[in-house]
């Protein structure tokens, strides 16, 4: 006891040390993109298109797309996840199934963007006749986050007090009266907190997108449902290979440090309300 | 509704499979061994394999101390409220994707690593990998944390009153029981690590060669991720440089399973 | 799969052009003028990828235009045969051997054909070979498909797609390569004249016992060896606004901004 005073602090110091150090290399990382694209930042940069092949303007267009394609992949997955997790919570009994849905969604997970977005442009760009368009871009990330808002949704309802539930038999609601007037109103922290974790997976994905949806001039917003659009990640793609303009790299870090302030505020959000969901269920 | 997943991968893997037949057909055991990759006369993926354990493994040993420390640290001396904070700010870090970690290489590591080392030039496998292994520091320390956390008190308490210290308690008792937790976290780091296109592709230096000696951090080379990043454009829909390029990601498809796989299953323990 | 033609409601018409990074600034520059004269009737995308991914989209229908800074390979115009690719040349440009200023200025000037392809072969590592300062030479390669390329190694080796077993690094668009070599002092590539620039210098290629600067004025004249069309690739034959945007290019207010972008027009006057 005594004698291990000496080793015990000296290891304790050096984990501090550590995590210090892993907490301090990620601040650096964000400190640095804002420190860049800070100075780029202004009203112009955000309300206007760009120009000059990205050195000069803005990134509004860029923007409407990322968001786009964000909202879009969330859309047309909310339901799919939601009527997933449900039936998973509620209908299914079987603990092998279970199991083996959650290894598969958890494997769909970890899948590498690029093999989603090869596949995605085939089977929605050339089979299904979308070509490269923010709803072949759409679709695929919808896919990609699947699982994100799934676990959430799965995590929210398994968390719900079972006094709810009982409240609901107790009035004789059957399983899916229950689902639309106790469960899904109840869960709704949850489901906004899968909501928002998918949109911050969407909004910075590029692989999959890179040259299944994206354009890097000649459109702003898209007109038809074929049309591509501009986005943050492929803009900060191109201008990034062009160190030799400091305009146009300074504007990468500009667009950088815009979307990954879309993802941070996105992420900061989930955790509130994920919080506030835990909050309920511990009432 | 919940087919929907098997669905899915089943049909990511069927369809790679089906585009890959005609490379395969072609070519069989030589496209795994070929050490050659030249489109239009032959489809070799070796360097490429080689390429994504090279960078995945540079990742993993640069970030596990700090990971690992850091997971250490917080599940065992920090309050309750503090570890809050640092899981907060490890999940928002971890939503930080792989185009600002691209830009990050381009603009800066890559010439900080040439200046560092006195290279020729900064686009190497170090770059990939220290690249990487900040993009899954986060994500391996927050799911170790869990797992030591996980670990019930009366394994604190049962050494505690034996005697041990805190360092021994978490040496002996705490440790072995997460190990699981911390071995599915590190798989699952490796498998996010080796999917990762966008900021390989822009500082691994594209060089479809495996390293002379094997081990030179400092030479140019080329992931499965970001061969595919760079060439599928050109080769899109058809041909054989196509299949060639299909089958390389159901090599990526099949690594990448098989470490998310590991990884859950050494993690359903904790979840 | 043609440009999205629209009906009596919709008269907006989508164009899109896809390839190389050579023929892109021209491209850019026209359509924003073609699309302005069109008075919103018109929009045109324009991405890069390189010539092989402008050849292979134009031939796909995944674009309606291709960008090629080169010729249709036999092994392209095969794959393509239905409906057939054609070509429209809108400019010349030439590829230069280009090297890091500072290896310039340490007085490399000029290197003969046998010289770079040794270089690229792996059998010249360090600069002092060729009259250089002692340094090693990072040998800058192009991914196999894009048209610098194709014409660079036609002309070194006789065969365009050549291996470069001495290269160090494999890049792809020519603002790629122009940032590589300016970011390191000791660095050899392949670009088009056009993206040359005070720290990307161009080297008098020594032929005949002549030494033959890479100007517009040695390309006009056909002096300098290693030059090439600009091409547009379509699949079939050009129909609506896609021919009237070709034509455009080719008129002497398209050529106005080929000249501009630092090529040379197809009819010089």
């Amino acid at each position: 006891m005594s004698q291990s005073d000496p080793l015990e602090k000296f290891v304790r110091g050096l984990l501090g040390v550590l995590t210090l150090l892993a907490i301090t290399l990620l601040v650096v990382i964000f400190g640095i993109v804002f420190w860049k694209g800070a100075p780029v930042i202004d009203w112009e940069f955000l309300t206007q298109a760009s120009s000059n092949f990205g050195a000069s303007g803005g990134i509004l267009y860029q923007l409407a797309g990322t968001v786009i394609l964000m909202a879009g992949a969330v859309a047309v997955s909310l339901p799919v996840a939601l009527g997933t997790a449900l039936f998973q919570t509620e209908y299914l009994k079987s603990d092998r199934l279970k199991k083996l849905f959650r290894n598969l969604i958890y494997s769909l997970n970890g899948m590498p963007t690029i093999l989603f977005g090869l596949v995605g442009y085939m089977i929605f760009g050339v089979y299904l006749k979308a070509g490269v368009s923010w709803l072949t871009g759409t679709l695929i990330l919808a896919v990609m986050i699947l699982p994100t808002l799934q676990v959430s949704f799965q995590q929210a309802v398994e968390a719900l007090p079972e006094k709810y539930r009982d409240a609901g038999m107790a009035l004789g609601l059957s399983p899916t009266a229950m689902v639309y007037s106790v469960i899904i109103p109840q869960s709704v922290f949850g489901i906004i907190t899968g909501v928002l974790l998918g949109l911050a997976r969407a909004a910075g994905e590029t692989a999959a997108i890179m040259f299944t949806a994206t354009t890097f001039s000649g459109i702003l917003l898209p007109q038809t449902w074929t049309d591509p659009v501009p986005t943050l990640q492929t803009h900060i793609l191109v201008l990034a290979q062009e160190a030799l303009n400091p305009q146009a790299v300074a504007h990468a870090w500009g667009a950088g440090l815009v979307l990954l302030s879309l993802t941070f505020i996105l992420v900061a959000g989930a955790l509130f309300c994920r919080s506030k969901m835990q909050m309920e269920s511990e009432r | 509704m919940s087919f929907i997943s098997l669905v899915l991968i089943a049909g990511l893997f069927g369809f790679l499979v089906l585009q890959s037949v005609p490379i395969l057909a072609e070519q069989k055991w030589d496209f795994l061994l070929g050490r050659d990759w030249w489109a239009g006369e032959v489809y070799g993926a070796l360097p490429m394999i080689y390429g994504s354990c090279m960078v995945t493994g540079v990742a993993s040993l640069l970030v596990l101390p700090l990971a690992l420390g850091g997971a250490i640290f917080t599940s065992e001396f920090l309050s309750a409220k503090q570890r809050l904070w640092v899981k907060a700010m490890m999940e928002l870090f971890a939503g930080i994707t792989g185009i600002i970690y691209g830009l990050l290489g381009v603009a800066l590591m890559a010439g900080w690593v040439k200046d560092s080392f006195g290279l020729i030039d900064g686009n190497t496998i170090l770059t990939a990998g220290l690249l990487l292994g900040i993009m899954i520091l986060p994500t391996i320390l927050t799911l170790a944390e869990d797992a030591l956390h996980a670990v019930p008190g009366c394994y604190r308490d049962t050494s505690l009153s034996l005697g041990l210290t805190k360092l021994q308690m978490i040496k002996s008792a705490v440790i072995p029981q997460a190990l699981p937790g911390i071995a599915g976290a590190i798989f699952l780091g490796l498998g996010r690590a080796m999917g990762e296109t966008i900021a390989v592709m822009l500082v691994i230096g594209g060089l479809d060669k495996i390293a002379d000696p094997w081990y030179d951090l400092f030479a140019p080379a080329q992931s499965i991720a970001s061969k595919l990043g760079r060439e599928a454009a050109e080769a899109i829909g058809s041909g054989l440089q196509w299949s060639a390029l299909m089958a390389l990601g159901l090599v990526l498809f099949f690594m990448v399973m098989f470490l998310t796989m590991v990884g859950n299953l050494f993690l359903k323990r904790v979840r | 799969m043609g440009a999205s033609t629209g009906n009596a409601n919709e008269p907006l018409v989508r164009i899109s052009v896809v390839g190389s990074t050579t023929v892109l600034p021209i491209a850019t520059r026209t359509a924003e003028q073609f699309v302005k004269n069109s008075n919103g009737e018109v929009s045109i995308t324009v991405n890069g990828g390189g010539s092989g991914v402008g050849i292979q989209s134009a031939g796909s229908g995944r674009a309606d235009i291709g960008m090629a800074s080169r010729e249709i390979t036999p092994r392209e115009k095969k794959r393509f045969q239905t409906p057939g690719l054609r070509t429209y040349v809108v400019g010349r440009d030439a590829v230069a051997c280009v090297i890091s200023s500072e290896v310039y200025s340490s007085g490399v000037h000029a290197l003969s054909k046998e010289q770079i392809g040794d270089i690229y072969l792996g059998k010249i590592k360090n600069w002092k070979k060729v009259g250089g300062p002692d340094r090693e030479i990072v040998v800058i390669d192009k991914e196999a498909h894009r048209g610098t390329r194709h014409v660079f190694m036609q002309y070194v080796f006789g065969n365009e797609r050549a291996r470069a077993p001495g290269a160090r690094l494999v890049i792809g668009s020519n603002n790629e390569e122009q940032a590589k070599i300016s970011q390191s002092d000791s660095a050899i590539g392949l670009l088009s004249i056009a993206w040359m620039n005070d720290d990307v210098v161009g080297v008098g290629i020594r032929q005949a016992g002549e030494i033959i600067e890479p100007t517009l004025e040695n390309v006009r004249n056909n002096r300098f060896p290693i030059s090439r069309n600009l091409n547009l690739v379509i699949a079939g034959e050009p129909r609506g606004k896609v021919k009237e945007f070709v034509d455009y290019i080719m008129s002497p207010q398209g050529q106005k901004i080929v000249a501009e972008s630092g090529f040379i027009p197809i009819h010089p006057n």
